[in-house]
């Protein structure tokens, strides 16, 4: 023949694996946290940061990221607003439904960058969700790590995720965990300002400081700014970047920035690699 | 392999062996227009070698406009199994561009996760080349994709009536088997050579050696001439549908009429389209049209070329050809060129 590709192919490369859903916790108005196994009992094996597609056969496939840490397998977690199809459909499901899961994609939080620092995250709304699983890994290996700070902004009080969690972590000597709210609330008692406005009062040491930031586009440039004023290296600042996937395996080209695929390179990307890639921030 | 001569009647009798064996398509002109396209030959006498470019490549029988990926069932417990629909099949008479277009997609959808439904289809096709004149939009010449080494089983060259052929596999000597041939003299072996010298002096040419591109295009980000060009664009993603190194794609559920079942389909896409880069929230990572025409540029002569070695664009010209306002990839590279004061 005359092709010049003779490698060998996954047949099963865009069919997806049923998973279980297990357990269904609304957060907020929009968002819903779903707790899935897969039916054969494997674990979904992924690392935090990365991505699934879930799939719900006559609607759709939607990148996901996944909400859970490794620690948590056989079970995972995915936290969904609801905003397109599936998402919404999704919605619609009771526990004991099938979901099709492919992946996990990606690349995660370089872990091994952060082990031995301080760690900053700094979420803004739905982007609490890719960080959890980093989160969470912290937390079950802490002595691993330094210092340990988590920002989380949001507009509105009710829009806060995973309160149980939160008000743990509130309490933790484990977590400096700082919160936030755009703008003033009735409900609110804490900290009022966009994200970056708790970083005036921030004592970091800045040169042992990992910061991992998530959240929606518009914020990265600000946090990004802020973090440079600290002294935080743009080596050492990692972000975790959405854009729209197909295929999740480096074909359909949607997920592009500049050359990089974000289903492959990504989602995670240090800033230091991304300076020079104009779509990016 | 020694080149071998066949006349006309010969091509005639290999379309028909072929067409007896299974599914053969090849060019055949639009009734009264210069138009061409890749069709299911029914009569070798309907096959048309002569011809500069056809609407859409080849490209698209190895990679369907549309093509199911998986089948579904509804139920508790929805079934969903991979879909790959191949079949052998001949593509008789691609240009060396059309070739050089396939060649370069096994390179893209066969990086790290082997595009299942694509290495299927291509496993079972067989290709006849043949080389072409270049018309006023094709830049061939430029990219280097005048001639291809690969990618094909049998290659035909034309020479004052006959066809100068190159056997290249053993798929290809199978095909020959039984069809007159004699073989080819030192001197219609030298007219081949010259054919291509004369093919190669283009007079519509990039004004820069084409392995450079990458390299300029690190200095194109903020020209000027993407908005000069981007304002007569329509953004109507022809450039992309026509092009035979373009693979983007969509992924869509299709349900039966029954309700309990379907399929997962994937359909071409573009990025050139308003909606490529946006996200379910609504956020559109390349609103502006001029964003969206430069991306096309750098992922054809910076992005794949880097990570490919090669230029994902093949010189057929197609995109200008169809374009409606004329956008021309020479034209618009040349003027990029002329701008940074990179002319070569």
């Amino acid at each position: 023949m005359a092709q010049a590709c003779q490698c060998e192919a996954d047949r099963e490369l865009y069919v997806p694996k049923l998973a279980v859903l297990d357990k269904v916790v609304p957060q907020t108005e929009l968002e819903t946290l779903f707790q899935l196994r897969f039916e054969d009992g494997a674990p979904l094996g992924h690392q935090p940061g990365q991505f699934v597609q879930v799939c719900l056969p006559g609607i759709g496939e939607a990148p996901i990221s996944i909400a859970s840490a490794p620690c948590e397998e056989p079970h995972f977690e995915l936290c969904v607003r609801k905003v397109g199809n599936v998402t919404r459909a999704l919605h619609n499901l009771a526990e004991g439904a099938y979901v099709g899961i492919r992946g996990p994609f990606g690349r995660g939080f370089p872990d091994d960058q952060l082990k031995g620092n301080d760690v900053l995250v700094v979420a803004g709304g739905i982007g609490l969700v890719p960080v959890r699983p980093l989160i969470h890994h912290i937390l079950c290996n802490r002595p691993d790590y330094g210092n340990f700070t988590i920002l989380y902004g949001m507009k509105r009080p009710e829009e806060m995720l995973f309160r149980d969690e939160i008000a743990e972590w509130e309490s933790s000597n484990a977590v400096d965990l700082q919160l936030t709210i755009d703008r003033p609330h009735p409900d609110w008692s804490g900290h009022v300002g966009v994200v970056t406005t708790l970083f005036p009062s921030l004592e970091l040491d800045a040169p042992r400081t990992r910061a991992v930031i998530v959240g929606p586009p518009i914020m990265y440039q600000f946090v990004i700014l802020e973090c440079r004023n600290k002294g935080i290296a743009d080596e050492h600042i990692i972000l975790s970047l959405e854009r729209h996937m197909k295929c999740g395996v480096g074909k359909c080209g949607h997920c592009q920035i500049n050359g990089k695929y974000v289903c492959q390179d990504g989602p995670v990307f240090n800033y230091h690699e991304l300076k020079q890639l104009w779509e990016a921030i | 392999m020694a080149l071998q001569v066949i006349g006309c009647e010969a091509v005639t009798q290999l379309l028909e062996k072929l067409m007896a064996e299974g599914r053969v398509v090849a060019p055949h002109q639009r009734e009264g227009n210069k138009q061409w396209v890749f069709e299911d030959v029914k009569d070798p006498c309907d096959v048309c070698l002569d011809y500069t470019s056809t609407i859409l490549p080849p490209k698209k029988y190895a990679f369907p406009p549309k093509e199911k990926l998986l089948h579904y069932e509804l139920a508790d417990r929805p079934k969903m199994e991979a879909v790959i629909e191949a079949e052998p099949l001949v593509i008789f008479g691609a240009h060396p561009c059309d070739i050089y277009g396939l060649n370069a997609l096994d390179k893209a959808l066969c990086d790290q996760k082997v595009d299942p439904n694509w290495v299927a289809r291509r496993a079972q096709i067989r290709i006849v080349g043949v080389d072409c004149e270049p018309d006023e939009y094709c830049f061939c010449g430029s990219m280097g994709t005048a001639s291809v080494s690969t990618g094909y089983d049998l290659f035909l060259t034309p020479l004052n009536g006959d066809y100068v052929v190159e056997v290249a596999t053993p798929a290809g000597e199978a095909m020959m088997e039984g069809i007159p041939a004699r073989e080819a003299s030192a001197e219609e072996i030298a007219a081949v050579k010259k054919r291509l010298e004369t093919k190669l002096r283009q007079e519509r040419k990039i004004n820069c050696d084409v392995n450079s591109l990458p390299l300029h295009f690190s200095g194109f980000e903020k020209s000027p001439v993407w908005a000069e060009v981007a304002e007569k664009c329509y953004s109507c993603g022809t450039c992309n549908l026509t092009c035979p190194t373009c693979f983007c794609f969509d992924v869509l559920d299709e349900m039966d009429l029954s309700l309990h079942s379907g399929n997962r389909e994937r359909e071409w896409d573009g990025c050139m389209l308003e909606e490529f880069a946006q996200v379910g929230s609504g956020e559109n990572f390349r609103e502006e049209r001029e964003d969206r025409l430069k991306h096309r540029f750098f992922r054809k002569y910076s992005y794949l070329f880097t990570k490919y070695g090669e230029p994902y664009c093949c010189g057929c010209g197609r995109c200008v050809r169809q374009c409606l306002v004329h956008i021309d990839p020479v034209d618009t590279i040349n003027r990029l060129l002329a701008h940074s004061g990179k002319e070569a």
